[in-house]
């Protein structure tokens, strides 16, 4: 078998696109998670009463039941529920989000949490606005001792974006497959993507362990 | 004070936008219908779970050891073996197997074949991080005593490094192992008859996703809650255990 390196060459552009919208969905997602993922830590972190046991509710069901299972809800179930037309990547973004929601509102509060107890007593003894806290006291480390985890979320969230092929969102994986059919070289664009999925993910993994690793030496825990 | 606000809000906006017709006349007797099939889907992923958890742990073992090994090209091919799997999506390298590597190997695999060496693969180089670190984390005096006592290197590695290691590892290998029985819905790309895929073709036969695909996420949840409930029990008792 020889390797058509010209099919990759001529098709090329189409695949780089595609790169691109596996990153434009991903950056979509993550922003939306950040978002439902706040709101959600600071329900679970509220210890008690109804936003408590919704955020309980959102953040184990999320994470618990398969990316694949919550794409094709969305895209099988949501249009009818509501009675309007979505599109595959708006039903894309959606799942994600509220996959990303759910994994980052445990990354979020495994981070306030990680903040030393002693120092926000000492802010509430100093009579310091609670808004003060959590802005100069509380969220700075919280970000610093997140931010490993947070990394290798990203690359979990890079990952999954390859499953919303399913519903035809036109990604990497999508277009590839296409591209394979068409042109019956499945070898060369299957081999491509990954190499481009690997160039992709492969920094951010590394400096995920680095970063952790750094931490781990300065806190000592 | 601002969450039955915000709550009573959302339920106003749900139920002016909720197609109620549709919402009425849900019917789940279809799930009753097909349980049988739905059964046997669950088990396939249930044996698909014990297959990358069992391979991959024994398959990520060995790596872990050879990666402990003085020779460099040996630690050289682990990492690299480690790094490939771990940082390309299932998806990816399931489509690969099932769909590029034949044309370069001229032998054709079942969708099932192509599935459960993916995900195998994938379980090990994962499960090969875990005990890594499980390894590293034992003594340094422990390897110390047993290199003293001149131990062969079989007896070092399985009665003196892997019990301690392996006991520090279980939370992680059960939350991996977790990740997995998530991973197996991947499978339904391929078409290997496992719940995912056969929910689909379910859906696809009687037109009734909603009340379809409502259920399966239920049963996913309740499968992964027990598994996860049942880590902290298993934890909770190796603990109680080693007081």
């Amino acid at each position: 078998m020889r390797f058509e390196w010209d099919q990759l060459i001529r098709y090329g552009p189409e695949l780089l696109q595609a790169f691109g919208v596996t990153i434009v969905i991903s950056a979509i997602s993550l922003i939306i998670g950040i978002v439902l993922g706040m709101i959600a830590c600071l329900g679970k972190l509220s210890g008690q009463g109804g936003a408590y046991r919704l955020s309980i509710a959102f953040i184990d069901f999320f994470r618990t039941i398969p990316e694949v299972v919550l794409i094709f809800w969305v895209y099988s179930c949501l249009p009818l529920l509501l009675s309007v037309r979505i599109s595959s990547e708006a039903c894309g973004v959606i799942a994600l989000s509220l996959f990303s929601g759910a994994y980052l509102a445990e990354i979020f509060r495994a981070g306030v949490l990680a903040v030393p107890r002693g120092q926000v007593d000492a802010a509430h003894a100093l009579a310091i606005p609670r808004l003060h806290i959590w802005r100069k006291i509380i969220i700075p480390p919280a970000i610093r001792r997140m931010m490993p985890a947070f990394v290798n979320f990203l690359t979990e969230l890079l990952k999954a974006t390859s499953l919303l092929s399913a519903i035809a969102v036109a990604e990497m994986a999508y277009v590839a497959s296409i591209l394979g059919a068409k042109t019956l070289s499945y070898f060369e664009f299957l081999s491509a993507i990954a190499v481009l999925y690997f160039i992709l993910i492969f920094p951010f993994s590394v400096w995920a362990r680095r970063s952790e690793k750094k931490l781990l030496q300065r806190t000592g825990h | 004070m601002w969450f039955p606000i915000v709550l009573l809000g959302v339920i106003g906006f749900a139920a002016y936008f909720l197609n109620w017709n549709l919402l009425l006349s849900l019917d789940f007797s279809v799930v009753w219908e097909y349980r049988m099939v739905l059964l046997k889907g669950l088990m396939l992923t249930l044996a698909l779970t014990a297959c990358a958890a069992v391979l991959g742990l024994f398959a990520g073992t060995v790596l872990a050891i050879a990666s402990q090994s003085g020779f460099a090209p040996l630690r050289w091919i682990v990492t690299a073996f480690v790094e490939i799997w771990r940082n390309t999506p299932l998806l990816v390298q399931l489509i690969w197997i099932h769909f590029a590597l034949p044309l370069v190997t001229g032998i054709n695999t079942t969708a099932l074949e192509s599935g459960v060496i993916g995900i195998t693969l994938q379980a090990s180089a994962y499960f090969t991080e875990i005990v890594r670190a499980g390894i590293e984390s034992v003594p340094k005096g422990q390897w110390e005593a047993a290199y003293s006592l001149a131990l062969p290197a079989r007896i070092r590695w399985t009665r003196v490094i892997l019990p301690p290691a392996l006991r520090t590892m279980i939370p992680p290998l059960v939350n991996l192992t977790i990740s997995f029985f998530k991973g197996t819905a991947i499978l339904s790309i391929l078409h290997v008859s496992e719940l995912m895929t056969v929910t689909n073709r379910i859906s696809n036969v009687t037109f009734k996703p909603v009340e379809l695909f409502s259920s399966i996420a239920v049963i996913y949840f309740v499968v992964g809650y027990l598994m996860s409930k049942g880590t902290l029990r298993v934890e909770y008792y190796l603990q109680k255990r080693e007081r």
